[in-house]
Parts: structure tokens; sequence; C-alpha cells
């Protein structure tokens, strides 16, 4: 981005500064409220972090990370290494810091289930080595979500050794030689897949910022409550920062609204806190390369395993299909289906063997019809018309259920609660309809997802181990929503050992298909609590 | 056992964990070093996939954990990072309630 200034060289008044001893950051060296990056870097970075011959600051400049990358990174000198720094300052670095030496669009696409704080994401390494080596502790998309050298890296390998010494002899550490394998192939492995230059994030540098101001058409789906459909209001409030104003509709007519303030990292890193209903919520969406789409995760800032996606079109001349609800229908019924986009202007056509019987109600942004699938409607998604806007795969007609699917498949949640300051960390499922694909045969890949259906929860002991430590009785409930509610942290000490309300659970949900019970079931591990819970974990 | 009389109540203790079949998890349990430095099971899931295995209670060997700065991603190292935080936590079993977590959050 042409604004985006890279360098971090001092102005003259703060040449001086560094000249009068590089400060020890202190309570003395406080920084009056509004001071650049630059100074803040030379009164609380410099003192360590020796000048390089180009001006930027030793390792500083060695690395690029995402805005939660380096607001950890910043935090790690706080707890570290003493530096004091007051949390404007602290803003102002991270937003520096990611907008010159942030992580390109492309480089970010796979993992950003991490930043979403998606619960239950599958977090795959490129090769088991890596997995092992820095996948057993933390995510993998921690690691790919930096940029290094080799020598950068290897220096990440000594700061392991020294702060976390004891990593050589644990599992996975004490079967190798650990530290020649961590200190030499793993860096340079690194440094090949993750470097520091790229193309793509010299090319990021020289686009356009794009200004965010003005009516986004959103939609999506919290699970447990179900789709909503809305209209966000951004108007700007700085650079890069935006006021937001978001009103939301829930297919069940619920409403929910609220507003809050966004701040844009590195040309589509979008940030924001709002309070929504009462409940802080937090967003975290990448915006589209042409600036036309938002797209992400929001979630409770306390809770972040419940939350929704969401995706946003600005509201313009381009017609564009968000959401179809419901997103399904049964061969032979009626149903109103709503259809939410922007410029729904024209006839609506839900695909081959679909009748729209009547209009409800019309909107530029929703479109209401009746409409009806004829008993030997083809079975499968379709392709939404609305005039010129159209869009795929958001509606399916079926003929029958043939399995349900408790999605995730694999989940955590956690104990907590019980007067300790740690809350309890619940598991949100979603009972997911299919239809069976060609070979007939149900659970392989060519089921037809046909959409989220409402059930009959219940959670049992997954073994018997867990049968003979009865863990379905202690370690929590699941509410008709899906809801997992882990019970209280703590020794209980009515279990054997006195263990902890954890449990190994199977999770069932049974759907009714026109009387037909279906029922599909998950996975749920109830652990203990984690005490260091970064943004990145 | 059969010759032998327990002459004190851990001795009786273990007597009944042998006549209830329960020798193995005292065994288990019988560790010098702490429970994770020598049986490594894991913070979370234990390495068969589920929590039977996982040191329960986890308060029993918390700070087994965090004093030799065992899965530091997840518990707060007392070796090196976070060196107080259980200073007014003598006992884990009794006083996790007044252990925080350690990353601050932002503005």
């Amino acid at each position: 981005m042409h604004r985006r200034n890279p360098s971090i060289l001092p102005t003259l008044p703060v040449i001086c500064v560094l000249l009068l001893g590089l400060l020890p950051a202190g309570p003395g060296a406080v920084q009056a409220q509004g001071a650049d990056a630059a100074s803040i870097l030379n009164s609380r970075c410099a003192a360590c972090h020796e000048r390089t011959a180009d001006g930027g600051l030793s390792r500083v400049e060695d690395m690029r990370k995402t805005p939660e990358g380096w607001d950890m990174a910043i935090v790690r000198m706080t707890i570290m290494h003493g530096v004091r720094i007051p949390a404007e300052e602290r803003a102002v670095l991270v937003k520096h810091l990611a907008d010159t030496q942030g992580l390109a669009p492309e480089e970010t696409r796979d993992w950003r289930y991490i930043l979403e704080r998606r619960p239950n994401a599958l977090d795959k390494a490129p090769d088991d080595d890596l997995a092992t080596l820095c996948g057993r502790c933390h995510s993998f998309a921690r690691v790919a979500l930096q940029r290094r050298d080799a020598e950068e890296w290897r220096k990440l390998a000594h700061f392991h050794l020294g702060q976390f010494p004891t990593a050589e002899y644990q599992a996975m550490g004490r079967d190798r030689n650990w530290w020649e394998i961590v200190s030499t192939s793993v860096p340079d492995k690194l440094g090949k897949l993750y470097p520091l230059r790229t193309a793509a994030w010299t090319k990021w540098l020289d686009q356009d910022a794009a200004d965010l101001s003005g009516r986004w058409r959103v939609a999506g789906r919290r699970p447990g409550k179900g789709a909503y459909h809305g209209i966000a209001a951004i108007t700007a409030s700085g650079e890069d920062r935006y006021r937001v104003a978001l009103d939301l509709t829930y297919a069940d007519g619920g409403t929910a609204s609220g507003s809050g303030n966004a701040i844009v990292y590195t040309g589509y890193e979008w940030r924001a806190r709002l309070n929504l209903d009462g409940e802080s919520v937090l967003q975290v969406f990448t915006l589209s390369e042409d600036g036309r789409e938002l797209s992400g995760r929001w979630f409770l800032e306390d809770l972040d395993s419940v939350g929704g996606n969401l995706r946003a079109v600005r509201m313009g001349p381009a017609a564009t299909i968000l959401a179809v609800e419901p997103a399904y229908l049964r061969g032979g019924t009626f149903g109103r289906i709503a259809i939410h986009g922007v410029g729904l202007d024209g006839e609506v056509d839900l695909g081959e063997g679909v009748e729209v019987t009547s209009t409800v109600s019309r909107s530029s942004e929703t479109v209401v019809v009746e409409a009806r699938a004829t008993a030997g409607a083809r079975p499968g998604a379709r392709g939404v018309r609305v005039g010129g806007a159209d869009a795929g795969g958001l509606f399916t007609v079926y003929s029958r259920i043939d399995s349900v699917r408790v999605e995730p498949d694999e989940a955590i949640a956690r104990v907590g609660g019980a007067g300790g300051p740690l809350a309890a960390v619940p598991a949100q499922f979603e009972a997911v309809a299919y239809m069976n694909g060609s070979d007939g045969a149900a659970g392989t890949d060519d089921d037809q997802r046909i959409g989220v259906m409402p059930a009959t929860w219940s959670v049992d002991d997954f073994n018997e181990t867990a049968a003979a430590m009865k863990d379905s009785q202690y370690a929590g409930r699941i509410d008709m929503k899906g809801l997992f509610l882990p019970a209280a942290a703590g020794p209980n000490p009515e279990r054997p050992f006195a263990t902890n309300n954890a449990g190994d659970l199977a999770v069932k949900a049974v759907v009714n298909d026109a009387g037909r019970k279906i029922e599909g079931a998950g996975h749920l591990i109830v652990t203990v609590q984690r005490w260091n819970d970064p943004p990145i974990r | 056992m059969k010759h032998l009389k327990p002459l004190n109540k851990k001795a009786g203790l273990l007597d009944q964990a042998v006549e209830q079949g329960k020798t193995d998890e005292v065994y288990l349990m019988d560790t010098v070093a702490g429970c994770s430095t020598t049986l490594d099971p894991g913070w979370e899931v234990d390495p068969f996939g589920g929590v039977a295995a996982l040191c329960q209670p986890m308060e029993a060997d918390l700070y087994g954990c965090s004093d030799p700065c065992w899965w530091p991603a997840q518990v707060a190292d007392t070796l090196n990072t976070y060196p107080d935080w259980n200073q007014d936590a003598d006992s884990a079993q009794r006083d996790w309630r007044k252990l925080q977590s350690v990353f601050p959050k932002g503005s």
C-alpha cells in the first residue's frame, strides 16, 4: 500500500532520544498519548533491539506477523523482559507493525481458523516432523502465520530452548536428537516454507487501501441460534478506523442490534468490538481484494467458542445473492423461502423442479416467495437466480434424509466456573442432514448435504472406560439447541480419585424426518482449563 | 498379604486397595517427580484420544506441570515465564480458584 511506509527510520528528534542512551522503558519513559509508532519503537524497544544498518531494529525487522501475532510478541516482551507499555501504545505498535510487516491475504488464507478462533478446526502441518515438533504444543497455524528467514527461525528455536528448556525432555522430544533437529533442519525448512520476503507481500504493499465506509448487506449463521441477515452501517472515524452499527434479524424472527468500533490492519484484516444486545462481540473478518466483501467469524469476547459466520457485501449497483433460508425443501412439499442479498430485482428462479407459486414480499435486499418442489424433482443442490443475480449451492431439494451427521464430529469443551476465574468453555453442535450419493451408502464422500435440521440432543459415555467413570453423569449437559454446557471445574470428591468433571462423551442428535427417526453421533472431549490462552493458540 | 497386618492408616488403605482390585491405580500414582514429568500423559487429551489416562484431578499435579515447564502452551510455567503465578496458592487442590489466566487482554 502506498501509504504504508515499511521504513521505521527515526525522525531527527527521535534520533536525539536514541543518542541520549536508548532510554529503558519505565514509568519515566511513558509516551504522551498519540505518540507515533516510530517514537514508541525508540522509547520502548530500541533499548534492547539494536539499530541495524538500514535503520530498523534487530529481530523486529526480521519477521512479519498478523496483528494478533505482533500483539503476542509485544506482550511477550512485557512478561519476559519487563517492558512497560501502556495499552494505547501497544495498540499503536500493533497497527504499525501489522501494516508494515504483515502477511498478504494469500499468506493467511489457509490458516484463518486460528485467527477466527474457530473451535474444533483440524490443524494440519505440512509434514509429520513439523506436526510433532511444533504442533504438539500449539497449533501449527501459529507457526504458519509468521514469516522469517532460516536464521531468524533458528533464533526462535534458541528462544524455546532457553525459555522452555524441558521441551527437550518431553514426549516426542526425548525420543530423538531434539536440539540438533530443531536448530538445523527445522529452521531451514521453515525458512523455505515461510520466508521473510515473498512476491505476495511485495505486491500487497502496493495495493491501494480501500475505504470501507457505507452500507453493507450481511448474512450468516450462528450455530445454535440459526441463520440471520441484516445491515451493517460503517462510517469512517479515522485512518483505517470505523464505527459500525449492526442490525440483524434471525430466521426465527428474533433480532439483535448493536454498535462498536473497528480497525483495519494490513489493508484487509478487519477487527471490531461491538456491543450486541449487551454482549461484547469480536469480529475477525477479511476484506476481499476487490474491497467488496467482508467475511469471517464473530464470537463472544469472553466465550469465543460461541459465535457465528458472517459474509457481507457492499450495497451498491452490483446484484448479489448472499443466503437462501431455509436452504432446503423436501420434494412434493410447499415452503416459504427467503432470499437475501443486494439488488434483488427481477424474476425468482429456484432451479429445476421447484415452482415459485407466489411472491409474499420483496425489496431489493430480501425476496420472500412461496414455492413447491415437485414430487419427482431431482434431489440435489441448485443454482438460485433473482434477475441478474445468481448463486450456486445455496438451495437443495431432497427426497428423504438418509443420514445425520453431528457437526463438528470431534469437539472439545472445558470445565470452568465454580468460583474460579476461568469460565467453562461450551461446545456447540449442529445436526446436519445428508442424502446418500450415487453409491447408495451413508458416510461416504459422495453424500449430498441437505442442511442443518432441528434435533433432539443427548450425550452418552463414549466407551467402556467413560462408562466405568460415569463421565456422562458428571461432565455436563447438552440443551435442545445442541449447546453442551460443561460442569464445574475443580476436583470432584464424588468421583474416583476426586477426579475433575472431565469426560469422554458421545453426542447424539435424533432428527425426525416425517416420522422416521435418524440418529447421528459426534465425539466430545470435556477436558480441563487452559491457563495460558493467547489470541493465537 | 495374608500374613501381613497393616499397622498404620496408610498401610490400611493400601490393603483395601488390593482387596478392591485397585493395585494398578495405586502403582500408577506412585511417582517421584510428578505425574506429568514421569508419565507425560498430555494436558487436554491422553495418548489414546480420551481423558481417562490424564493426571486427574488435574490439580493434584498442576504444579508438577507448571514448575518444570510442562505444557507451557496451556499452563503458566513458573520455571521462567510466570514465576509468581501461584505464589498465593500453596495448594492447587485447595487454592485453584486463585490461579489466573496469564495472557493480558488487549484494549
